[in-house]
C-alpha cells in the first residue's frame, strides 16, 4: 500500500485536487456569509465606481471637444466698402486658399437679424449701424488657426479678423485637470480597494482563526491555507469591478435622455460611450489582482504567528 | 522515534513548563504520560508536534531536531504525527466527514478516497451514524472521537493525545484504550498524556511521569510487572 497508488495518481493530480478543494473552500465561505460577501463587493464597487465613472465622463468629453475643434469658424470681418461683390469675390478667392475648408459669406442683413436675435432687441431698437459683410471660414482640421488667422488679416479688403479660441483652449485645459483627476482618484480607490479587501480579509481570518490554526495542526502548509482566502479576494475584486461597471452603465443609461436634449438645443446629437471591453477587462484584472494581493498581505501576517 | 535531551521550556512572562526532560520513545512503542495538570504534560506534547520550539536542548524526531527544523518543513513533520488534543480542536461549523476528512484533503486524496477512508475511521470509532452531524451537535465523548479519527485518518507513524478521555465515561474510556492498543499493534507509535491512573494501571504500559517540569519517573511495562 505505498501512498502514491492510494492517492489514485501522481503529484500533479493530488496538486490539483488540493486547488479544487481551495476553489470550492472559498466559495463556500462566500455561500456561507452571503451578506457579508454582498457588503464587501458593494463599498468595492461604490469605490471603484467613481474613478470609472470619471473615465468615462473624459473620453465623452473628449469626444464632444474633437467634433468641437472641426466646428472651429474664424470670422472675417471686410470693409464696409467692399458690398456684395467684393464680399463674394473674396470668399471664392479665400476657398481656393489650400488650408481654408469652406467660406460661408454672410451678408449684413442677416448680421443684423443675428445680432438682433442674439441681443434679443428688435431690429429697429438696433437701428441703422452699418454692418460690412463677414466672411464665415472653415479651416480644415489640421491647420494652425492663430497663423491662417494672421495670413487672413493681410489679405485685400479685409478690415478684421476674430477668432474665438479662449473657450476651446479653457475646454483642453479642463480636459488636462479632468484627466490628472482621474488618475489622482483612481490611485487612491485602487488603495482604498486593497484596504479594504486586505480588511474584509483579516476579520475574516479572525473569524476563522481557529480553523486556520486547525489546518496547520494537521499539517497544511501556509500555500494550503492561504489560498481559500486568495480566492476569496480575487472574488471580492471581480465581484467589485464588475458592479462598478454595471453601476457606470445604469448611470449612462440615466443621463441619455437629458444630454440627447441638450445635445439637440445645440442642433447635434449626442452618443455616450459606454466603458470599453478593454476597460472592463482592465478593471476586473487590476481589482482581482488587488484582491489577492490584499488578501495575502492580511493571511501571511496571521500565518507568522501560528508556525513558531 | 522520538527522544528529549536536555529539553527545557519556558513560556514568555516566565512561567516554566519544562526544565530538564530526558526519554526517547522507540518506534511502535505505547507509553504514557502522566503528572498533575501543570506539569508539562501537554507541552511536551506540543513540542513533538512543533507547535512550539523548545529553549534549550534537542527534541529529536526520526534522528532530526525538530527544534531546528525550518517553518517550511513544519507542515511535512506535522503530516508524521496525529494529534488528539484536550480541547478537540474540530471545525464547529463543519459536518462530522469535512472534520475527519481534513488530513487527507490536505495531502489531495481523491474525493472518493476520502470517503472510503473516513467512513473507515468513523466506524471505528464508533460514529459511522454521525457522518453529516455538525459538531456541535455531538456530545463532549463524541467530539473527543471525531478528534481521534482525524488523528489516525492518515495513518501517520506516531499518534499523541493529550487526555484523550477526559470527557469520556469509564465504559468508553476503556473502549478507546483498546482503540490506542489496536493501533500500536498495527506499529504505530503512541504517546497519550493522562491523569487517569487507574486506567494506565490496567493497561500496565511503559509509564512517564512529569513532576514540575522533569521527569521523575519513568517505569518501562518489565519494571511493573
Amino acid at each position: 500500500m505505498t501512498r502514491m497508488s492510494e492517492r489514485g495518481g501522481g503529484d500533479l493530480r493530488s496538486w490539483a485536487r488540493r486547488h479544487g478543494y481551495s476553489f470550492l473552500s472559498s466559495v463556500g465561505t462566500l455561500v456561507r456569509n452571503p451578506l457579508t460577501s454582498a457588503l464587501t463587493i458593494i463599498v468595492l464597487a461604490i469605490a471603484l465606481t467613481l474613478p470609472l465613472g470619471l473615465n468615462t465622463a473624459l473620453v465623452n468629453l473628449q469626444a464632444v471637444h474633437d467634433d468641437l475643434d472641426r466646428l472651429d469658424s474664424i470670422s472675417v470681418f471686410l470693409e464696409l466698402e467692399a458690398g456684395e461683390d467684393g464680399a463674394r469675390r473674396v470668399a471664392s478667392r479665400l476657398s481656393s486658399w489650400r488650408n481654408i475648408l469652406a467660406v460661408d459669406p454672410v451678408s449684413p442683413d442677416k448680421g443684423m437679424r443675428e445680432l438682433a436675435g442674439a441681443t434679443g432687441l428688435d431690429r429697429f431698437e438696433v437701428g441703422d449701424v452699418p454692418l460690412p459683410w463677414v466672411l464665415e471660414v472653415t479651416p480644415n482640421s489640421a491647420v494652425d488657426i492663430a497663423e491662417l488667422a494672421e495670413r487672413l488679416r493681410r489679405a485685400e479688403r479685409v478690415d478684421m479678423v476674430v477668432v474665438d479660441l479662449d473657450w476651446v483652449r479653457r475646454l483642453d485645459a479642463i480636459l488636462e485637470v479632468f484627466s490628472r483627476l482621474v488618475i489622482l482618484l483612481a490611485t487612491l480607490f485602487a488603495a482604498s480597494v486593497l484596504f479594504v479587501i486586505s480588511n474584509n480579509i483579516r476579520t475574516e481570518i479572525q473569524r476563522r482563526r481557529e480553523e486556520i490554526e486547525i489546518l496547520a495542526l494537521v499539517g497544511a502548509t501556509p500555500g494550503y491555507i492561504r489560498r481559500p482566502f486568495l480566492y476569496s479576494g480575487l472574488w471580492m475584486g471581480l465581484g467589485g469591478a464588475l458592479l462598478a461597471w454595471l453601476a457606470v452603465h445604469a448611470g449612462l443609461w440615466m443621463l441619455r435622455g437629458p444630454i440627447e436634449a441638450l445635445a439637440a438645443t445645440y442642433g447635434t446629437s449626442a452618443e455616450l460611450t459606454a466603458p470599453s471591453a478593454p476597460m472592463l477587462g482592465l478593471m476586473l484584472a487590476a481589482s482581482g489582482a488587488l484582491g489577492i494581493v490584499g488578501a495575502w498581505v492580511a493571511v501571511s501576517r496571521q500565518l507568522a504567528r501560528i508556525n513558531p | 522515534m522520538i527522544r528529549f535531551e536536555h529539553v527545557a521550556k519556558r513560556y514568555p512572562g516566565g512561567v516554566q513548563a519544562l526544565s530538564d526532560v530526558n526519554f526517547e520513545l522507540r518506534r511502535g512503542e505505547m507509553a504514557f504520560l502522566t503528572g498533575h495538570s501543570g506539569a508539562g504534560k501537554s507541552t511536551l506534547l506540543r513540542l513533538i508536534a512543533v507547535l512550539e520550539r523548545p529553549s534549550r536542548g534537542q527534541v529529536l524526531f526520526d534522528g532530526k531536531n525538530v527544534g531546528r527544523v525550518s517553518s517550511r518543513q513544519i507542515p511535512k513533520l506535522r503530516r508524521k504525527v496525529g494529534v488528539i488534543f484536550q480541547d478537540h480542536k474540530l471545525l464547529t461549523d463543519r459536518k462530522v466527514l469535512d472534520n475527519v476528512a481534513l488530513p487527507l484533503l490536505i495531502a489531495g486524496y481523491s474525493w472518493s478516497e476520502i470517503r472510503r477512508r473516513v467512513r473507515a475511521a468513523l466506524d471505528l470509532v464508533g460514529l459511522l451514524d454521525k457522518e453529516n452531524t455538525l459538531i456541535p451537535a455531538l456530545s463532549g465523548g463524541q467530539q473527543q472521537r471525531v478528534g481521534i479519527a482525524r488523528a489516525m485518518i492518515a495513518k501517520p507513524p506516531v499518534l499523541l493525545a493529550d487526555e484523550p478521555t477526559g470527557n469520556l465515561d469509564p465504559e468508553l474510556s476503556e473502549e478507546l484504550m483498546r482503540l490506542f492498543c489496536t493501533l500500536n499493534e498495527l506499529g504505530t507509535t503512541v504517546l497519550i498524556a493522562t491523569h487517569d491512573l487507574g486506567l494506565v494501571e490496567r493497561l500496565g504500559r511503559r509509564t512517564l511521569v512529569l513532576r514540575d517540569g522533569c521527569m521523575v519517573d519513568d517505569r518501562s511495562r518489565g519494571a511493573a510487572a
